[in-house]
């Protein structure tokens, strides 16, 4: 084998090996558990630069082995698996950075890193899955390593919310399995590919691809959390912050909103899914999830609840940008996987500090939380406004390359929902923002904690802020070569000239 | 010696953008009050020392950036460098130690952001200065705690919020409509956009929040008396003329007579001159007099923008004057509002002088001769006047523009009548006088060498005008002045009847 066919396995392997290593670690090895943590986060981030820096120059990563006849595991790297490879890669480490600071003294933290890491290969693999096939063996393992980790707590709440959340994607993963078997039966094993298979197909399966593809959204939409589909998520959010963080940013509505582009990209082709009707219905669906979680997440007053019903609003941007047909908007869209996570983790990592430090949960306790962690509130300012879109932040570059998709191929309605999104999310952060700075504190907090000379603990304080001054990073400097912005053009650019 | 102007842009920016850093170390605080007036001199240097032409492109910025300076910019920089220096100075010696900090973080943000619009050609980069000077202005307008003050916010979020939503629809559909990311290629392009008049209205809308236009001025007079009074100086001075930079940069203006837009326009800026007085007057607060005269005075640019709109032949012309009463009337209402916050000596010479100095710029607004205003005033009146201009409604603007005087001049009034109910006699922080005085000498002195031009319209600078234009000049004055006194004298009857 190659190296260029050894890359992707070592890629994938380097998190299933040490989600092993730290099973077989004691309890108590907590050095040791964190070096392998650490280290194997890092040597995969290299990996994955690597390979960024490959696909870039056009290497072809890429392995696959036949399973039995007819179905074949497949593991390929193309700009899109890197998007996302990428996005997993950067926030892993600083999720285990900050799960280390955040699980210090509790019980089963071996449990919790080894399933953690379980979780994060699954990632790999739904990212560099080469077929539907593969991508569906990574999604169910995705599904089974993160139910562990939303019970982690054990208590009551955490186990009903995990109970929700089995039904939920177990039931959506066994519609998904059924529309693969079904599209196997009828078209074969079909690799990903640039432009998708269906373009001109037979008319007599146009019904079949078209009910096809309603079961496939309906089982990738589960995790994407598409209306009506979005029930678990906010349950979920009794995990521990870590876990949150990485189920709303990178993990598990990702893994759904990712098997919706690869769909219709590399399975339909937005040509043939635009000609059969498809996408039209989907970018109403995903606008009107847009408002309506938005709408939602205004009358919560638990910050994390919030934050939930905020991830399913802004997951559906990225459905609704590749629904919207045209190159710029796709580019919108995609760019959002990524801006959406950086933006994403960082609130959570800081509704999480709040909780470790202070004690806080409620919205109504964060008054004056800005004097006494300005480094945490700073961070939840910066995501908050990213979320709102205000430019110059992650947000704003999404919104503005979206509107203007939009206005390009004619679809001015979308113009008035990324208004009325923006409107609503500045209406579900600002006043937390003012709570935050402009309010007095009330009283003690409720569980307060000390650090010391800094606001919290490092572990904890680091990785908010790193991604806080991502999120201004990849707004500002959107048209440097690697950025967020000019990769998801790139991956266009690739799709459209296949 | 030509000073580099690209450099001095981005160290004009970045140093106050950077200055919140200073935060972090929380025994750098005394520094930290210092270093006020100093953030705007970088671009106070740039107005005054590099001429308007230079370039600065950033292609890495956002969609690709570009800043560049013309004429107009550089009038609106200039003023936006200058006000927040003498309203920083005047800072050092106001702020109180509670929430420094915090204040001075906003100051910091709010100033990156409102210099940064003046030179901003590119529309991200454009909006992305007015949002940041939109957002960061909130923390400078409830810096108080008070609930007034919470209150004041609370509407001024809402409607920034919703103004900010418009302009980002309104620039949406005009670069989608130029196919360019550049303010500059939007004008053309709008003009002749299909969806043109839903453009403007957006733009009309979305910048009219922020330069107070009737309907959405709302926020303005409760948010600007609130704030801390170096803040509401820069509020009422400079940000509000974001608003109307926005109008300048991205509006059709001079490109086709959009005759029905320009009407709106007109009569949207004359019910803002003459109704904003008539609400400013009823006001028993000096600071909220002021923030009325504020929208009144905007009104008289609306106007002009509206006659711009209506009549492109004379749109280059109404540029320039509009220039020139932007900066004016920042000078002029920085200085007023800075007066509001000094106490008068003890001396009965040194009292005269310092009313002296607060009614000066006062009466500049309403056009006093041998002022800034004055200039303003006739510069305004040659650009509106009725036979060179072509629409509709140009025949009833010299009668609004006298209305606008008379009812200037009785705000001012009113202003320092409510002011001498409320000014102590006590010291000064030296700071906060310098910073006052600073800002009366530029209003009153430092403004004739500035780079105004008008050119055709009037000669400047016009030390002495001639004796039809003094006339012009004074009777709107006098009528005023017969006003007051008699509303003076109704109040004095009434309250003596009463024993």
């Amino acid at each position: 084998m190659t190296l260029e066919e050894w890359m992707p396995l070592f890629a994938l392997m380097i998190s299933l090996v040490a989600s092993l290593v730290i099973f077989a670690l004691p309890e108590k090895g907590y050095v040791r558990r964190t070096s392998v943590n650490l280290g194997a986060a890092l040597l995969k981030l290299v990996v994955v630069v690597v390979m960024v820096w490959g696909v870039f120059h056009g290497v072809n990563y890429g392995v696959s082995f036949t399973m039995v006849p007819g179905v074949t595991f497949v593991l390929k790297a193309d700009a899109l698996s890197m998007l996302f490879a990428g996005l997993s890669a950067v926030l892993w480490l600083l999720t285990t950075i900050y799960a280390v600071g955040y699980l210090e003294d509790s019980p089963n933290r071996r449990r919790f890193f080894g399933f953690f890491s379980l979780c994060v290969a699954s990632t790999m693999g739904i990212a560099l899955a080469g077929n539907l096939f593969t991508f569906f063996l990574f999604y169910e393992m995705l599904t089974l390593s993160t139910y562990p980790l939303v019970v982690h707590r054990g208590t009551a709440k955490a186990l009903r919310a995990g109970r929700t959340y089995l039904i939920y994607t177990l039931t959506g993963g066994a519609v998904l399995l059924f529309a693969i078997a079904w599209l196997h039966s009828m078209a074969g094993d079909l690799p990903f590919r640039d432009g998708g298979h269906f373009v001109g197909a037979d008319p007599d399966i146009h019904g079949s691809l078209i009910l096809i593809f309603i079961l496939l959204m309906a089982g990738l939409g589960v995790k994407a959390a598409l209306f009506p589909l979005h029930g678990w998520l906010p349950q979920a959010m009794v995990a521990p912050a870590p876990v949150s963080a990485l189920l709303h940013a990178v993990a598990v509505v990702k893994a759904g909103a990712f098997g919706i582009v690869r769909v219709v990209y590399d399975i339909y082709g937005v040509e043939a899914s635009s000609a059969l009707g498809l996408l039209e219905p989907l970018s109403w669906l995903a606008a009107f999830t847009i408002l309506y979680a938005s709408t939602r997440a205004l009358w919560q007053a638990d910050l994390k609840r919030r934050l939930a019903f905020s991830t399913i609003s802004q997951v559906s941007y990225i459905i609704l940008g590749i629904a919207l047909v045209g190159p710029l908007a796709a580019i919108g869209g995609l760019v959002h996987l990524l801006h959406q996570g950086i933006m994403k983790i960082t609130l959570f990592f800081c509704a999480g500090n709040y909780a470790e430090t202070l004690g806080i949960h409620r919205i109504d306790e964060m008054d004056g939380a800005g004097q006494r962690m300005p480094g945490t509130s700073l961070a939840f300012t910066i995501g908050a406004f990213g979320m709102i879109g205000a430019p110059p932040l992650a947000g704003f570059i999404t919104k503005w390359v979206m509107g203007s998709g939009a206005l390009a191929v004619d679809m001015d309605w979308v113009i008035l929902v990324l208004v009325g999104s923006s409107l609503l999310n500045a209406a579900y952060f600002l006043p937390i923002v003012h709570r935050l700075w402009f309010r007095e504190v009330k009283g003690s907090w409720p569980e307060e904690r000390h650090w010391g000379r800094l606001e919290t603990s490092p572990w904890l304080l680091w990785p908010p802020l790193l991604t806080a001054v991502a999120t201004v990073v990849v707004g500002v400097l959107a048209s440097l070569p690697f950025s967020p912005l000019s990769w998801a053009e790139l991956i266009v650019l690739r799709e459209s000239s296949p | 010696m030509t000073i580099p102007g690209p450099a001095l842009a981005i160290l004009a920016v970045c140093l106050p953008l950077l200055y919140p850093a200073m935060a972090l170390q929380t025994n750098w605080r005394r520094a930290m009050r210092y270093a006020l007036p100093l953030l705007p001199l970088p671009a106070l240097l740039l107005a005054l020392g590099a001429d308007s032409g230079w370039q600065l492109e950033l292609p890495w910025l956002l969609n690709g950036g570009l800043w560049a300076m013309d004429d107009l910019r550089r009038l609106f920089l200039l003023l936006t460098a200058v006000l927040w220096a003498v309203a920083g100075l005047y800072a050092v010696g106001y702020l109180e130690d509670r929430h420094l900090r915090r204040f001075c973080v906003c100051w910091g943000l709010t100033l990156a952001g409102n210099l940064g619009l003046t030179m901003a050609v590119d529309i991200g980069s454009f909006y992305g200065f007015f949002a940041l000077m939109t957002f960061a202005g909130y923390g400078l307008v409830v810096h108080e705690g008070t609930d007034e003050a919470n209150h004041a916010g609370r509407v001024y979020i809402v409607m920034a919020v919703l103004g900010e939503m418009s302009i980002l629809a309104g620039l949406l559909l005009a670069a989608s409509a130029a196919g360019s990311q550049l303010l500059t290629e939007l004008p053309a392009a709008v003009a002749h956009a299909p969806q043109r008049n839903l453009i403007i209205a957006l733009l009309v809308a979305g910048f009219g929040v922020k330069a107070g236009l009737p309907l959405l001025h709302f926020w303005l007079p409760l948010a600007h008396p609130v704030s801390p009074t170096p803040a509401s100086a820069v509020l009422s001075g400079t940000m509000i003329k974001a608003g109307l930079l926005g109008w300048l940069v991205t509006l059709p203006l001079g490109e086709i007579a959009l005759s029905g837009w320009g009407a709106l326009m007109v009569v949207a800026g004359g019910v803002g001159a003459i109704g904003a007085a008539i609400l400013g007057v009823l006001q028993r607060r000096p600071k909220a007099v002021l923030a009325y005269s504020s929208i009144s005075q905007m009104g008289l640019m609306v106007l002009m923008v509206g006659a711009a709109l209506a009549d492109p032949e004379r749109a280059p012309v109404l540029f320039s004057v509009i220039g020139l009463y932007a900066l004016h009337h920042g000078l002029a209402k920085g200085s007023l509002f800075l007066s509001a916050g000094v106490s008068l000596p003890a001396g009965r010479m040194g009292q005269t002088i310092v009313w002296l100095l607060i009614a000066l710029p006062g009466l500049s607004l309403a056009g006093l001769p041998f002022t800034s205003g004055a200039l303003a005033k006739l510069a305004m009146k040659a650009g509106l006047a009725k036979d060179s201009l072509d629409f509709e409604l140009a025949g009833y603007l010299p009668l609004l523009m006298t209305a606008g005087a008379v009812a200037t001049l009785l705000l001012v009034l009113r202003y320092l009548w409510t002011l001498s109910a409320k000014l102590k006699t006590g010291r000064n922080p030296p700071m906060l006088t310098a910073g006052w005085l600073a800002a009366v000498a530029v209003s009153l002195v430092a403004f004739w060498w500035m780079p105004w031009g008008v050119a055709g319209l009037v000669k400047a600078p016009v030390w002495l005008p001639a004796p039809y234009q003094l006339w012009a000049l004074v009777w709107p004055m006098l009528i005023a002045l017969a006003v007051a006194g008699l509303a003076l004298l109704l109040s004095r009857n009434r309250s003596g009847a009463r024993p």
